[in-house]
């Protein structure tokens, strides 16, 4: 019997978080047993995609998602999960790095460290939720896990808690990146409000008009700060603070293509906006070129590759913006994207060894590549890996990075149709990024194995450098290095053998709806098959340029990107901003606080009266029938004059006997208009309060006197917001909504023929307190609890006193 | 304060006080009165005692701290509140039943009763609670 897809599906988003749940149930000296739960999660996750792509099709096009577990339907947010491929092809990525960073990060942090205890259900955490973004169908879901990977991001990067300015660059990653998760909030709203859509396997039936194409902008902000391209892009260096495993998975491999699979999900729909390629290409393109060149002037390792992740994922937007532009080739008409799944995959195989080996050389030796030279002969398998790794950043023949690189300029080239003389730009940003990552390439390895044209410390040393770990001997260090051989290796695979890399990768190269963009699998060219044309005569240029570039004295020092102030200056506005707002708001006079609920009031009221003038009409007939309500107005008459007389009075005692009269009057004024409920509860508290007014009296301290000048935009309104509440009691009183509410108590109250029969409605005679009790109980409920937090307030002013002896 | 006159009369209203707020608690629903007005009257009659017989008497008369009131009256009406929705009611249900005396003569007994208890109790709680305290912080 198959088994239910959904089930599988849903296991494999939890197994990394549970497997990190139960790690913590374990004695904190298990530390191997530790690490073999937290690796059978991820195992285990990458098991089940796996099963569930091999067992059930490699692609299932028409997928509309998973058995559904019905979650909250009226929000439209329910659990589904839709592995096409490229659900199914960033899961696989997810979890099986994953696999590879559990070990490592048992290498990096040692045997005794308390770190790895808090550090496998963190990274399980992160893992869930990464797997949850790449797998939900429902679009409120995906942004569920989104913000899931803001806050274990923000949790790993601010890794280690004493240290202020890692915290400090963890709340700039999650600020950042949760603005963006607002936005795309937005986005899915609005786009769920103006089409239906609510699910991604739904998203052929968008219906184009400006509210989606708002949703459109406001995704696309959302994958653009979790995937750091400019202006947002400062983050992601500055999450370089956390530990290296955290770095090699969230900030290369995973997450940071979070926004990348959020665009991959829109492309094959909303491409056919004109705003895509117009939107992404340029934001893309100039990323990718501003993060080539910070990287190439950096000295810690962590942060070179932190600027050329930067610079790739700017390339693969680029890729995406230009993906919507068609051309025509022998008659036939093609998407200018082919391969996008190869691109994200050649990006993780050689980005995330490259961190590994970081992490692992500053392990060993220095993050510094000043203090590297020569690391080679101590540290052979560490060396030699990372020039593998930086052979496929260079984009060198040989590594499937060279085919991609080529994929990548024959797009932009392809796009001349339809762009005009704006490839050329596109094309230069492109040749001058992959000189610069040749340069990189170039200064790692001469400084490596302490050639001539390495660097050294002669060129400034200018970054701090990296707190050692201790140094641990058995079987356990090998995995510093071994998951990057591993993973490189791919690269290589792929460069050398291109079909086995097709077989694997091609029938991952669908998306849902695929067939509305026209996207088509053609395979991976073969080195020996790659066209003499403009795009190789590019990848040319920048080889050499970027020889050139390495071995020449030009940029070698390391500088600080502007735009890292862009975080602490609106951070800091914000605090100014807020002082300054919360001193003139936050006077702390009570009056103040009155006065601006009042005028809010009345703003509120006079615009309302504005709009609808029959609430007019109200107080006119009233006003006409004035005569019939002569004792009323004689009650009223002493309310007011009563409350007149409470303002000229300084007298204290005076005013609480004032306030009392004016109280008595109301219950006068309840008995004559036959409200006994009303005049009963009314004389009774006027009763407890002068009392309780009396007893807080005697504690208050003296009047502090001098004389108050009496402002005339105090009395003004005061004047005003009274004639107001008067009249809107007076609609309420009067209008028909009142009149068919006050039908409604009536009827369900009790049978209004007379008989007794209580069992009907309510059940009680006295609407008022069947009112209370039943039809507005919830109001009673939050009247009662808020005359209980006033006593609290009291008794917790004034605690009780130690018992003294009677 | 204090005096005897007072403090013998308060004796014999303090009953009657309190014979009338129950009355006034448990007739609620159908004439004038209701738990607000019960709890009202209550602490009204306890304030008077308090005042002609002093805090010594008080504590014989209501000896736990008025708090528990609050609390077990806040419990009560959530209470009431939240068990229609467990047995599958929305929230706040009320339920009515006529309960047989014999003699022809039923006790007509809502649910809404209880949530009245509960709001009296708290009205209780608070009042006496409240003013207690602060005649206490001025040794009256």
């Amino acid at each position: 019997m198959p088994m239910d897809p959904s089930y599988l599906l849903f296991f494999a988003v939890l197994a990394p978080v549970l497997a990190g749940l139960v790690t913590l149930f374990l004695p904190r000296t298990a530390m191997n047993a530790r690490v073999m739960i937290a690796l059978a999660g991820m195992a285990a996750s990458f098991l089940s995609v796996l099963y569930h792509v091999t067992e059930l099709g490699a692609a299932p096009i028409d997928a509309t998602g998973t058995a559904t577990i019905r979650w909250v339907p009226i929000l439209n947010l329910n659990i589904a999960f839709l592995a096409d491929g490229l659900g199914t092809f960033f899961a696989l990525l997810v979890s099986g790095i994953g696999v590879l960073i559990v070990l490592y990060a048992r290498a990096y942090f040692g045997p005794n460290r308390d770190d790895l205890y808090r550090f496998f259900p963190t990274l399980g955490f992160f893992a869930t939720a990464m797997m949850g973004i790449v797998l939900a169908d429902y679009t409120l879901l995906t942004l569920l896990f989104w913000e899931m990977t803001s806050i274990s991001s923000f949790l790993l990067i601010g890794w280690d808690r004493y240290d202020k300015k890692a915290v400090k660059l963890a709340m700039q990653a999650f600020f950042t990146t949760g603005l963006g998760g607002m936005m795309l909030f937005g986005g899915v709203l609005l786009l769920g409000e103006y089409s239906s859509v609510w699910r991604w396997s739904d998203l052929e039936n968008v219906t184009f008009n400006a509210g989606t194409t708002w949703a459109f902008v406001l995704m696309f902000i959302g994958a653009a700060s979790k995937s750091a391209q400019f202006p947002f892009h400062y983050w992601l260096p500055g999450a370089m603070a956390a530990p290296t495993p955290v770095s090699a998975y969230l900030h290369s491999a995973t997450m940071v293509k979070a926004g990348v699979y959020l665009v991959a999900r829109l492309f094959p729909v909303f491409a056919a906006l004109e705003l895509w390629p117009w939107l992404i290409l340029p934001i893309g393109a100039l990323t990718m070129l501003l993060g080539a060149l910070i990287a190439i002037n950096q000295h810690d390792l962590k942060r070179i590759f932190a600027y050329t992740t930067v610079s790739q994922l700017g390339l693969l937007m680029a890729m995406y913006g230009l993906g919507a532009i068609p051309f025509t080739y022998h008659g036939e008409t093609y998407p200018a994207i082919d391969l996008d799944i190869a691109q994200i995959a050649n990006h993780a195989f050689y980005k995330a060894p490259l961190f590994i080996i970081a992490g692992a050389l500053g392990h060993v030796a220095s993050r510094n590549i000043t203090r590297l030279n020569g690391a080679f002969y101590k540290h052979p398998m560490m060396a030699g890996t990372m020039i593998l790794a930086g052979w496929a950043l260079a984009g060198l023949p040989l590594s499937i990075s060279f085919q991609a690189k080529e994929l990548f300029l024959y797009a932009i080239y392809h796009a001349s149709e339809t762009i005009g003389v704006w490839w050329l730009l596109v094309m230069a940003m492109a040749i001058v990024t992959a000189m610069c990552n040749v340069a990189i390439f170039v200064r790692l390895t001469t400084t490596l194995l302490g050639l001539p044209g390495g660097m050294t410390e002669a060129d400034g040393d200018r970054q701090e450098d990296h707190a050692h770990h201790e140094h641990e001997h058995g079987f356990w260090p090998v995995f510093l290095w071994l998951p990057a051989l591993l993973l490189v290796s791919f690269q290589f695979i792929g460069g050398i053998f291109t079909p086995a890399w097709n077989a694997v990768f091609g029938p991952l190269e669908n998306v849902t709806h695929e067939n509305y963009i026209g996207h088509k699998f053609h395979g991976m060219p073969a080195l020996w098959d790659i066209e003499f044309g403009t795009p190789l005569i590019g990848s040319l240029i920048a080889i050499g340029g970027g020889l050139v570039l390495g071995f020449s004295r030009l940029f070698r020092g390391a500088i600080v990107d502007v735009c890292d102030n862009i975080y602490p200056l609106v951070y800091r506005l914000c605090v100014i901003g807020g002082g300054r707002a919360f001193r003139v708001i936050q006077t702390g006079h009570l009056r103040h606080y009155i006065m601006f609920v009042l005028a809010t009031f009345l703003v509120g009221f006079l615009s309302s009266l504005y709009i609808d003038p029959s609430m007019i009409d109200p107080v006119v007939l009233s006003w006409n029938r004035v005569g019939r309500f002569w004792t009323g107005i004689f009650l009223g008459l002493v309310i007011c004059a009563s409350a007149f007389s409470l303002v000229l009075t300084q007298d204290r005692p005076l005013r609480v006997l004032l306030l009392g009269a004016a109280g008595f009057a109301v219950v006068g004024m309840y008995l004559v208009y036959e409200a006994p409920d009303l005049a009963l509860t009314q004389l009774l508290f006027e009763i407890i309060s002068v009392i309780l007014f009396v007893l807080v009296l005697r504690l208050l301290p003296a009047n502090e006197g001098g004389a108050k000048r009496l402002s005339v935009i105090r009395i003004t309104l005061s004047a005003a917001s009274g004639i107001g509440f008067g009249w809107m009691t007076i609609i309420a009183a009067t209008s028909n909504p009142s009149n068919r509410l006050g039908e409604f108590f009536l009827k369900n109250s009790y049978l209004i023929d007379g008989s007794k029969d209580y069992t009907y409605g309510g059940g009680g005679m006295n609407v008022v307190n069947v009112i209370l009790v039943d039809f507005r109980g919830f109001d009673t409920i939050g009247e009662i609890c808020v005359l209980a937090i006033a006593a609290f307030g009291v008794w917790s002013m004034l605690p009780p006193r130690s018992r003294r002896p009677s | 304060m204090s005096s005897t006159i007072l403090r013998t009369g308060n004796r014999l209203i303090l009953p009657l006080t309190f014979l009338f707020a129950a009355y006034m608690w448990l007739k609620g629903h159908n004439e004038p009165g209701g738990g607000f007005i019960a709890g009202m009257i209550f602490s009204v009659g306890i304030l008077l005692y308090r005042m002609s017989n002093g805090p010594e008497a008080f504590r014989r008369l209501v000896p736990v701290h008025p708090r528990w009131l609050v609390f077990y009256g806040l419990g009560l009406a959530l209470l009431t509140a939240i068990v229609p929705m467990l047995l599958g009611y929305p929230f706040l249900t009320s339920h009515t039943r006529n309960l047989p005396l014999g003699f022809g003569q039923e006790i007509h007994f809502t649910s809404a009763l209880l949530f009245d208890t509960g709001v009296m109790l708290v009205v209780v709680g608070v009042a006496v609670g409240m003013i207690q305290r602060l005649s206490e912080e001025l040794n009256i």
